[in-house]
């Protein structure tokens, strides 16, 4: 007698629970509908920006009507028109708000599912009122514009948003028929893992927007894109861009002097990779240890200043007002004054020089920290036995840093494409261009300083993955030959 | 018992020495030679005379500075921005790190993954800036404290530091019925305060060193552009001080140009004023930015 009821209250809580998830990504598509540009309902003429997302066009009205002042002016559109896309709009944002309460609500316990599903259903209705307000505004503007002032829209948004509306009331009503009323006296309250899922939400949703939504910024390099333009079928050009990557010769001498600047200078480091340690170690060998803090202090201190200010300080130095061509001058030594931040001779050295000389000093502290770690008695042990100063070095402190080192190697053998743009961007000048460029730079300067976006961003998503596949590929080489892994 | 130092001992003692020294010197001068040239005589600077110390002290150049709008703007902007986001950032590092340590935490493993994976890809610098625009971060003030809030190595560092608190302070204020905002402010927040000290200064100078959010994002409104941005503008632009600040400045009066300023000494003291907080405020709080190295390289 019992089972099929128990089946019955089974089926039910199974359509119930489904219910429910359908009710939430109802309810997160049209949250996502606020923000997509692309589907903006408010945009029922051409004049209203196209990067404009039904949110903005809702809680701002000057960013609505930013591109038609004079068809204000002129009456051509009038102004009541923009005024009721623009209320209708924010009602609209409003509702969806409301919803979107309304799913949160419907993780937690009975009564506040309950109160959840009202907030849906009257989320969704106040939303979908505000969508009607948008098509009445619409339907005016089409009655009175002359079509040589403004290219009336038809906002495929407005069908999408009224009919997720009806999806998430429906849903709301529904649920709200089939749960039974929750007893007297209960009071609303969310599980402990739901409230701290809540709390976490809103980080989540950043970290979306500024790590994975930029993925999908790699879409550009499909099509033919030009800065003010649209993304569209007609500029889809599938991999026109990476067969003209490898074709053009123009692009692949650039990308090949590029690749030599990056590698090379990204060699030097990874040559000189051991001086932080060598750093290290002689430093240790300073026995005042208030000397050797105030050493550490100072020689760190140019690690936390900029690359701008690092830039400001050899243009101080070496500059032709600097203090290089001063001192020089005053003492006879040159006749004239010289800049030596021009000209590109020894340009990967001097680079190197300048990274030297800002990260030289912090990069040995890991190491300061780690031969203090060292046990003194080796070292006891090794001056009973007879072994000199170097010796010591060579054979206790050597060994007993070379795991920090080889990581630390394994990181910047990963890195070997991203030198970072900061330091050659500031150190670039006329006279220098062409040694300086390394990949970064030379995907800023294409991109952002000559608009060529498809172009560009397709070089830096060959990067990223080439850095991503490197990485994996040292974390595997330190599997092997440490047994753990560096990331 | 000390040995006596042999011949070659006082060698290497002397060689060691005095490389250290002329590194540390090598380190230090440059902003030494800024300095003096911002506080002596500008005429003399002109000339390139002021080189080892100050000659016919004065802060003029300081106080004249302030009178340049666009200066004071840069100014404030960082100010503010690394007020604002070295505050939120820590806020939120140790709320999400305090999170991340819950185990009842629906789907933790998963959302944890979420934020860690994002460490070792990066889309580039082009989509970065299309997401901002797609985003409508551009030219707007926002673009400099959103995208800092949440940071994912510290987010780590804080949820490994909880870790090691013991959990009992937190599970006897749990049955005391207490809420989970409640304990992280009454009893997480106060006992990490060393790695959020850490994590603060951290984020206090990569706010205050940011160059490139301000270089790609800001180009229509050059009211927001940070003093580091403002500080290579003015290197870059010629020698000729008429031309230097009319270029530069809507709003530099008369009484300025007629001063003793000169290219040099604008320049100088503009960087100047952009290294100040830095060497000021670096040597006290060192240990706090090694601490945080320690710990990166731990969880490493």
């Amino acid at each position: 007698m019992r089972s099929p009821e128990k089946a019955n209250l089974t089926l039910k809580s199974v359509g119930a629970g489904s219910l429910e998830i359908l009710f939430r990504v109802a309810v997160i598509l049209l949250f996502v509908m606020l923000f997509v540009p692309g589907a903006n309902p408010a945009r029922i003429v051409d004049k209203v920006n196209r990067n404009l997302s039904l949110f903005t066009s809702g809680f701002f009205y000057r960013d609505l009507v930013a591109d038609m002042g004079r068809l204000l002016d002129k009456g051509w559109i009038r102004k009541g028109t923009m005024l009721l896309v623009y209320f209708s709009s924010m009602t609209a944002c409003l509702g969806i708000l409301a919803a979107v309460a309304g799913a949160c609500m419907s993780l937690g316990n009975a009564p506040l599912k309950r109160l959840g599903r009202l907030f849906g259903a009257g989320g969704g209705a106040i939303a979908a009122l505000g969508m009607l307000g948008v098509s009445r505004a619409h339907a005016e503007l089409l009655s009175y514009l002359d079509l040589e002032k403004a290219k009336p829209l038809e906002p495929s948004g407005i069908s999408v948003v009224l009919g997720l509306c009806a999806i998430v009331i429906a849903l709301s009503l529904l649920a709200l028929a089939l749960s039974p009323a929750p007893a007297k006296g209960e009071r609303a309250r969310l599980d402990t893992r739901m409230e701290l899922f809540l709390l976490l939400l809103p980080f989540l949703l950043l970290v979306f927007l500024f790590c994975y939504l930029p993925l999908w910024g790699w879409r550009y390099s499909f099509y033919d894109y030009h800065p003010g333009g649209t993304l569209s079928k007609e500029s889809f050009v599938g991999f026109k861009w990476f067969v003209f990557l490898f074709q053009n010769d123009a692009t692949v001498r650039d990308i090949v002097r590029v690749l030599k600047n990056t590698l090379a200078m990204s060699g030097l480091g990874i040559l000189t990779s051991w001086c932080p340690m060598a750093f290290a170690i002689f430093l240790s060998e300073v026995r005042s240890v208030r000397v050797r803090r105030i050493i550490q202090t100072l020689t760190t201190i140019p690690n936390f200043i900029s690359w701008v200010l690092v830039y400001a300080v050899a243009f101080c130095i070496f500059s032709t007002d600097g203090f290089l061509s001063s001192v020089m001058v005053n003492a006879g030594l040159w006749a004239n004054r010289k800049n030596l931040l021009m000209g590109d001779q020894h340009i990967w050295l001097k680079m190197l020089a300048w990274g030297m000389w800002k990260g030289l000093g912090w990069s040995a502290i890991m190491y300061i920290a780690a031969i203090t770690g060292i046990d003194q008695q080796l070292y006891e042990a090794a001056t009973v036995d007879g072994a000199g100063r170097f010796q010591r070095m060579w054979h206790i402190t050597v060994p007993e840093l070379i795991p920090t080192y080889m990581v630390l190697l394994l990181l910047s053998v990963a890195g070997i494409l991203s030198n970072g743009m900061e330091q050659y961007l500031v150190f670039e000048n006329a006279s220098n261009t062409n040694p300086m460029a390394v990949l970064d730079l030379f995907v800023y300067k294409l991109g952002i300083d000559k608009g060529v976006i498809p172009l560009s961003t397709l070089v830096g998503m060959v990067k990223s993955l080439v850095s991503v596949a490197l990485l994996f590929g040292a974390n595997a080489i330190s599997k092997l030959v440490r047994g753990s892994s560096i990331v | 018992m000390r040995h006596r130092q042999s011949i070659g001992d006082r060698f290497f003692h002397v060689l060691n020495h005095s490389f250290f020294i002329l590194f540390t010197l090598v380190c230090i001068f440059p902003f030494y030679y800024l300095f003096i040239n911002t506080i002596s005589s500008n005429d003399l600077v002109r000339k390139g005379l002021v080189n080892f110390w100050p000659i016919g002290l004065h802060l003029d150049n300081y106080i004249k500075l302030t009178g340049v709008g666009d200066l004071t703007n840069a100014f404030l902007v960082s100010l503010s921005r690394t007020a604002l986001g070295t505050i939120l950032t820590v806020a939120a590092s140790g709320f999400i790190g305090y999170i991340m340590t819950k185990r009842e935490l629906w789907r933790r493993k998963v959302w944890y993954r979420f934020m860690v994976v994002t460490m070792y890809f990066n889309a580039g610098i082009i989509p970065w800036f299309t997401n901002m625009q797609m985003l409508g971060l551009t030219n707007n003030y926002l673009a400099y404290i959103l995208p800092g809030i949440v940071n994912v190595f510290n987010i780590i560092m804080v949820k490994t530091y909880i870790e090691s608190i013991p959990k009992e302070l937190e599970e006897s204020a749990e049955i005391d019925g207490a809420s989970v905002l409640l304990i992280f402010r009454r009893i997480i927040w106060p006992l990490s305060k060393p790695i959020l000290a850490t994590i603060a200064v951290w984020s206090a100078v990569l706010n205050w060193n940011s160059f490139v959010d301000s270089l790609v994002l800001m180009s229509a409104k050059p009211q927001l552009y940070t003093l580091q941005h403002r500080l290579w503008i003015y290197l870059n632009t010629t020698n000729n001080l008429q031309a230097l600040m009319s270029t530069n400045t809507t709003t530099v009066s008369a009484a300025i140009l007629e001063g003793a300023l000169n290219a040099k000494v604008v320049k100088y003291t503009i960087a100047m004023v952009t290294a100040i907080p830095i060497l000021i405020v670096y040597p006290f709080m060192q240990r706090y930015f090694e601490q945080g190295i320690m710990l990166g390289a731990v969880k490493g």
